[in-house]
């Protein structure tokens, strides 16, 4: 395997009769056919690429890192304000902020070369030639271990839909860039839907390798005393502890309804969170908006995480994947 | 990029300053000694009244004693907390961050312009410079409010030998009138305009910032904003906290920020 930060599975089956070769408790996982060396890992948006984290703990503590999505063109994003505070989370609106492919390549992504982490490049798009194209240029990269593919963006050529909300879209747009891109593809998918399984289900079909999920819930908040939303794009994405129950339900949910690997994103605080994700069935878990208040945290949940552990006296955290006992 | 420090710090003295402004010293910070006025710190709770954290200009430091301290008006969620800690109590600064000001010759004159509770990082700019040799009569210190009881902390600026330069919308203290006007009026002083003798130093709300980008301009004297934005995450991950550029784009308060050069900012 070309990248630094993991050994794949395949071409390097791990010991399995062997427990002593690996710290224990294990905290490694495996997804898509990559060792990643814990669960922990940041999500879109809130670790931008990497370097200003860094600067607060060492990224190599993380298991993988998912990077700001990229675009094909570069985006100055929305004018402020873009963030609002409510009670129990944020709304954001930065609209998809970004140096654009071109430079992503030529200037940030090398900046993880050294990490041995997994690295997840989270790509959006406005049309099917956008994600392609984007990912194409990214599979001559192979610091770009994965890609997370943003379908929460309004598709231009059909009336500004969102790929994210039609199952045969989903479908069609993994399909398209898991023949450009040679390596996994992660769609993350949007909560804003009827039926989550019925989307995961389409991004199954298309050929996703894991699928990740899930990204903020559309939501609004209003000045009342100047009678504007409190966001310049009038609405924004709900993120933050408030959304944790909605997304434990739509992991566990997916979980069930698909064989690829759930990776577990919504409003996780603290390594409590991480494990009652994992306990729904996430392999893997992003830690966003929880990183404004505590940059820090993936350090100390990677802690609390081995002496839960040990406290339940189990040897592996693959053992708490999808082990919800339901009534 | 130089690393940040995450830290656990403990509230150390409080002194009321009246009109509902507290001064907070905290401790122990161990980069204390390397802030420089302009800079802030991200503070965060143990169990927050609010979302975010909340971000402070840092009003001073103690080197010795590794104190840092910060003034605050009890406004709302963030200031209430930190207003009710008692001594001993301990919060989570993250810091120090942002760009400071970049100190002025010493031969030329600051003319710092200060807005009500924007003064703090003026004062600790003031108290640093003179620390450093700066004479402080090459220091003017504009200070406007509403009425009086904005106008705070007038013994620590007048102990400091700096021109002391109040107003007053109402005139209850000082000039009557914004203090931009009083600004706008000392740089009117024949000669004074663009003689590379003068750099303006402001932070206050944004109507202040505004008039002080458009005099600076006006009477071509250099000048530095100090900003303040609510910020997620005051460290430039999350993109949230942006002011407009001139040059097209956008720059982020906590980064890029949060002093800029006047003339480059869409305000």
């Amino acid at each position: 395997m070309n990248s630094p930060g993991m050994t794949s599975a395949r071409t390097k089956p791990a010991p399995l009769n062997k427990k002593d070769t690996r710290e224990t408790p294990d905290l490694s996982v495996e997804i898509a056919g990559y060792r990643f060396k814990n669960p922990i890992w940041t999500a879109s948006g809130t670790c931008g690429y990497g370097e200003e984290l860094d600067t607060v703990f060492d990224l190599n503590r993380l298991g993988a890192i998912v990077t700001k999505s990229i675009t094909r063109q570069p985006r100055p994003g929305h004018p402020p304000p873009r963030c609002s505070e409510e009670s129990g989370g944020m709304l954001n609106a930065i609209g998809l902020a970004n140096v654009g492919v071109d430079n992503y390549i030529a200037e940030k992504l090398s900046f993880l070369d050294g990490y041995r982490i997994g690295v997840i490049v989270n790509v959006a798009g406005f049309s099917f030639q956008e994600y392609i194209e984007v990912c194409s240029m990214l599979a001559d990269c192979p610091r770009a271990d994965m890609i997370e593919l943003n379908i929460s963006c309004p598709n231009i050529s059909s009336g500004g839909i969102e790929f994210g909300d039609n199952a045969k879209e989903v479908e069609r747009v993994v399909s398209a860039v898991k023949k450009v891109f040679p390596r996994p593809i992660i769609p993350k998918l949007s909560p804003n839907v009827t039926d989550i399984a019925e989307i995961a289900r389409g991004a199954e079909a298309g050929g996703a390798d894991a699928i990740s999920l899930i990204n903020t819930l559309i939501g609004m908040t209003v000045n009342i005393e100047t009678r504007r939303p409190t966001l310049s794009n009038n609405r924004g994405g709900l993120s933050g502890p408030a959304i944790k129950p909605i997304a434990l339900s739509m992991v566990n949910r997916v979980y069930e309804s698909v064989r690829v690997p759930v990776i577990g994103i919504g409003g996780a605080m603290n390594c409590r969170d991480v494990i009652e994700f994992m306990l729904c069935g996430a392999s893997a878990v992003q830690l966003g908006t929880a990183l404004f208040l505590q940059p820090d945290l993936p350090v100390i949940v990677e802690r609390e995480l081995k002496k839960y552990l040990k406290k339940q006296k189990l040897d592996t955290v693959t053992e708490l994947i999808g082990k919800l006992e339901k009534y | 990029m130089k690393p940040i420090i995450s830290h656990e710090v403990f509230l150390t003295s409080r002194r009321d300053l009246k009109n509902d402004h507290l001064l907070l010293g905290f401790g122990p910070f161990p980069g204390a000694a390397s802030i420089k006025p302009g800079q802030f710190v991200h503070i965060g709770f143990r169990n927050p009244l609010a979302f975010y954290r909340r971000a402070f200009s840092i009003a001073g430091v103690n080197t010795v004693k590794r104190e840092i301290e910060i003034i605050l008006k009890v406004i709302g969620r963030g200031s209430y907390q930190l207003s009710q800690l008692r001594a001993g109590e301990g919060v989570n600064f993250l810091g120090p961050l942002g760009n400071p000001f970049v100190l002025p010759g010493k031969r030329q004159t600051a003319l710092m312009v200060a807005g009500g509770v924007g003064y703090p990082p003026l004062l600790f700019l003031a108290m640093h410079m003179i620390e450093r040799g700066y004479d402080p009569k090459n220091i003017v210190f504009f200070y406007g409010g509403r009425s009086s009881e904005d106008i705070v902390d007038r013994a620590r600026i007048r102990k400091l030998g700096v021109r002391f330069l109040p107003a007053t919308q109402n005139g209850s203290f000082g000039e009557r009138g914004m203090i931009t006007a009083l600004l706008k009026r000392f740089l009117s002083t024949p000669g004074t305009a663009g003689s590379g003798e003068n750099v303006i130093f402001a932070c206050g709300p944004e109507g202040l910032l505004e008039a002080v980008d458009r005099i600076a301009a006006e009477f071509e004297t250099p000048g530095q904003l100090a900003l303040e934005a609510p910020m997620p995450c005051g460290f430039g991950i999350c993109l949230g906290c942006v002011v407009p550029l001139k040059s097209g784009g956008f720059a982020r308060v906590c980064k890029e920020g949060p002093v800029f050069d006047t003339g480059t900012l869409a305000l």
